[in-house]
């Protein structure tokens, strides 16, 4: 046997090795990347940076797009109520100057209503509209302070979960629920036998309810009835609060089906 | 008289004129020095004159505080009193600063804008008292608005309105100033939230004086970290595993024999199939923290677990010895030949004694490349689980991008090597019954020089073996294969059994319950757990040493590489083989070039690789063992 007859394998060997290493590599590459979510219309600026433009520029618009019962308890210094469902009634409140800077800003971590009152804004041609990131919460957890106007006495305002309260409503016929989101959300759905009376002008409209019953309040996620229950306490009523909100509701009636 | 009367007016114009004057020498004073100095707590309660503020506010603990310390900002009190002056809100933090700072975060602060005396109602009469009941009252507060069935039927809640000092009230575990929320619409949940608490569960559960003084187990909190649940969730990147609250509930947390509680026997397949789906309801006899050594309530775990540590000692042991001896004969016999200037056949071979002899085809290698990726790729992320609280282990889940990810890379590596060793079963098969020849003369390929099976003939080399490493023979002609190798390979089948099996009852554990029951799963873990030691350890210390740290190799043998070997190594050290092939006469087709540089380069990066990974992990397992 001659060198010429003798298998090629060396060759051959690298080829499968190479190809074991392209395997294994791929293997490691399978984690896939997140695809990234598109940049807001408006800047969103943190904490520190809000209060240094507030402090330099005295003409600085600050919204506060909780309702006016939440705001008034507590709110930036120097900010002003507008909740976010009068900017979409109507978009006039803002001022004329098309130019003018404005910050909008609410409570929860996630901005829903100041993305509300911005994406407003941003649409009817506003060109300086910032959010503040993370909201109030960030503004809080920096240390900073808050200015109250008309503080609500903190009530002991007791929650029902979802699965209770189902049964209370079988069962007890002195109960009035009252749906305290936006007239939108109420219309795409919600417990039956609920009024609604939005939070955004419950302070204009609260006499509408009446005194003998114990109100149930609820909310989206069950943040945002204490105060105005202590608020509807403070004004005579007996009040309780759904736990969760209409989520914790639709999570039970989702468990159900 | 008159004279002393008029005196007595004059004096008495004197008298008050002198008091006019003072009093317009006071008024200028108090204008003047008044907005430096803060009205004394009198003048305040002059106007604020309730008992609260007379009395009660006297043998308050802030009693030493005068009204002002407070309510700053009231610097001049008849503006005050007109209702133009306000006092500041109070700013409680300025003296208890500690926890002002952990309230910033607080969530009754943060989403309801809650202020100290939102709470603290009463805080002008608030009184130090020692005997207070602090966890009743911190209930009694709580509850308050808190006051769902769920929190004050659970256990903890109904241990402490009895007295229990060691129950958890609602701060135990919420926080009292840095209360911290992990609601269901917030991102944060689960993963955050499931840490959170099973870290404040595991605060109290682990201590033992504590559980001692309540009759409970201080084991439990180890037990539980001895599971898969335990482990993952203690590997501190959390896929989605059951952490103490997820099986016992938030609050109602009551002894399984309660029909209330959540591990009461009617309530598990509700409570597993929170998370597990589609099982068998033999599922549910699965233990969440047993104790191994338990031998009269989990008799057969206590069995496994001493086979497994048996047969973990005993293997290691054996073979430990074997390669000590091994090592010490072969370095005192280098030390020999180097003295003597004895150089081996090997080293300074000529002509055909530098041919290249295939040992392995390259189908082997690179199924022994595969084995070694796989086995890695096991071993990088099993022990990070079986030894989830050392940090190495935490650093190289994060390399591998969590435990999720850990867990799929896994799971893929276990399906290669499972393919292999299917492979493998199929040649082992095709090689005692060829094609053709069917079952005639199968046991004397089973037993013969070409097997890998254990024959007559390795028990005499092994004991020759024995003799040689005390001087007292000489080392045996071995053929194709040791008995170490033979060892080896099938170590690697009978692991694979053990691992394997237990790995695929454990790859889909609902699945694996139509089956077997739960408890078995107790089994497959532990069995798969001990047996990954085992195979880690003998390979990383008794195959690296066999194959490539003993000194005539050291520091590594490329030939499982490269696949060939000279023909004068061939000689040296399987005699019998190379006999063999020239009285068939296949010497010749076994003969192949000299493998290239690359191949040669490759195989050496490859194999220093692994073996210093393996040392790396070896030094990583024991420090754990002895030291985690």
């Amino acid at each position: 046997m001659t060198r010429k007859d003798r298998k090629p394998g060396i060759t051959g060997s690298m080829r499968w090795i190479i190809f074991a290493a392209a395997l294994v590599l791929l293997f490691a590459l399978a984690a896939c990347a997140k695809p990234q979510e598109p940049a807001p219309p408006w800047k969103v600026i943190d904490a520190p940076t809000l209060r240094a433009m507030m402090a330099s520029d005295k003409g600085l618009l600050v919204f506060n797009t909780m309702s006016e019962i939440e705001c008034l308890d507590h709110r930036i210094p120097g900010s002003k109520c507008l909740a976010c469902e009068e900017i979409e009634n109507d978009v006039t409140v803002l001022p004329a100057d098309k130019d003018q800077v404005m910050v909008f800003y609410c409570e929860s971590e996630g901005c829903y209503r100041s993305c509300r009152g911005a994406g407003t804004a941003v649409k009817a041609g506003y060109k300086q509209v910032h959010v503040l990131d993370r909201g109030m919460p960030a503004w809080k957890q920096a240390g900073y302070a808050m200015e109250s106007i008309e503080r609500i006495p903190r009530g002991s305002i007791q929650s029902v979960r979802a699965t209770a309260l189902k049964q209370m409503i079988a069962e007890r016929k002195d109960i009035l629920l009252v749906d305290v989101r936006s007239e939108k959300s109420y219309k795409e759905g919600h417990i039956e036998g609920t009024v609604n009376l939005p939070l955004y002008r419950l302070s204009r409209s609260y006499a509408e309810i009446p005194l003998d019953r114990t109100l149930v309040l609820i909310d989206d996620r069950g943040f945002r009835t204490f105060l105005a229950g202590s608020y509807l306490e403070m004004k005579g009523y007996r009040v309780m609060r759904l736990f969760g909100g209409m989520e914790a509701w639709q999570e039970m009636q989702a468990k159900k089906q | 008289m008159e004279e002393i009367k008029g005196m007595n007016i004059a004096t008495g114009r004197h008298w008050s004129l002198l008091f006019s004057g003072a009093l317009v020498l006071l008024t200028v004073f108090a204008v003047i020095c008044l907005p430096v100095a803060a009205p004394a707590a009198q003048d305040c309660r002059f106007c604020h004159d309730e008992p609260l503020y007379r009395v009660d506010f006297n043998h308050s603990i802030h009693a030493g505080n005068g009204c002002t310390s407070c309510h700053v900002g009231i610097t001049d009190i008849e503006k005050h009193r007109d209702g133009k002056e306000k006092p500041a809100p109070v700013n409680c933090g300025s003296c208890h600063e500690k926890i002002a700072k952990e309230y910033l975060n607080n969530f009754h602060y943060i989403q309801e804008d809650f202020r100290c005396s939102d709470c603290h109602r009463n805080i002008h009469a608030i009184r130090k008292d020692g005997n207070k009941n602090v966890k009743l009252a911190i209930i009694e507060k709580c509850t308050e608005c808190h006051g769902n069935a769920d929190y004050t039927t659970s256990g903890h809640g109904e241990a402490v309105l009895k007295g229990n000092q060691d129950a958890a009230a609602c701060s135990d575990c919420h926080g009292l100033h840095d209360t911290q929320v992990f609601h269901t619409s917030l991102e944060q949940y689960p993963a955050e939230a499931r840490d959170f608490y099973t870290q404040k569960c595991k605060r109290c559960h682990a201590d033992s004086a504590m559980m001692k003084r309540n009759n409970l187990s201080d084991k439990m909190v180890a037990y539980y970290e001895g599971t898969y649940h335990g482990k993952v969730q203690e590997l501190g990147y959390p896929a989605p595993v059951a952490g103490c609250g997820d099986c016992h509930t938030r609050h109602n947390i009551l002894p399984k024999e309660d029909p209330r509680s959540s591990i009461h026997p009617d309530n598990l397949e509700d409570n597993c199939g929170r998370c597990h789906t589609g099982f068998h309801a033999r599922f549910l006899s699965y233990q969440a923290h047993p104790d191994y050594t338990d031998r009269a309530k989990y008799p057969a775990l206590y069995v496994t677990f001493l086979f497994m540590g048996g047969l973990l000692i005993g293997t290691l042991a054996f073979f430990w010895v074997h390669t000590i001896l091994w090592w010490r004969k072969v370095y005192w016999e280098h030390d020999r030949m180097e003295r003597e200037g004895i150089v081996p056949p090997s080293a300074v071979a000529t002509g055909e004694g530098l041919e290249q002899i295939e040992r392995f085809s390259v189908k082997y290698r690179i199924m022994h490349v595969l084995l070694v990726l796989s086995f890695f790729t096991l071993v990088l992320t099993g022990f990070p689980l079986k030894y989830a609280g050392t940090e190495w282990a935490q650093a190289i889940t994060r390399l591998w991008g969590g435990s999720h990810m850990s867990g799929l890379f896994h799971r893929g590596a276990a399906f290669i090597l499972i393919v292999g060793m299917a492979y493998v079963s199929f040649e082992s098969f095709r090689f005692l019954f060829p094609r053709g020849e069917g079952r005639k003369g199968w046991l004397s390929r089973l037993l013969g020089p070409d097997s890998l099976f254990p024959n007559l003939k390795d028990l005499q080399d092994f004991k020759a073996m024995i003799r040689w490493f005390f001087n007292k023979g000489e080392p045996p002609k071995f053929d194709r294969w040791t008995y170490w190798e033979k060892f080896d390979f099938l170590a690697v089948f009978w692991g694979m059994f053990a691992i394997g099996g237990s790995g695929i009852l454990l790859w889909k554990p609902e699945w694996s319950s139509y089956l077997v029951p739960g408890w078995v799963m107790n089994i497959a873990a532990l069995v798969h757990s001990e047996e990954a030691l085992l195979a880690a350890l003998f390979i990383f210390t008794i195959h690296f040493f066999n194959t490539h740290f003993i000194p005539n190799k050291f520091p590594m043998d490329r030939l499982i590489f490269t696949g060939t070997y000279r023909l004068e190594e061939l000689k040296e050290q399987r005699p019998l083989e190379y006999e063999r092939l020239v009285a068939e006469g296949r010497l010749e087709s076994m003969k192949r070039e000299h493998p290239s540089i690359p191949l040669k380069l490759i195989s050496a990066t490859f194999g220093l690789g692994s073996l210093l990974l393996g040392m790396f992990l070896t030094v990583a397992i024991l420090w754990s063992i002895l030291f985690g």
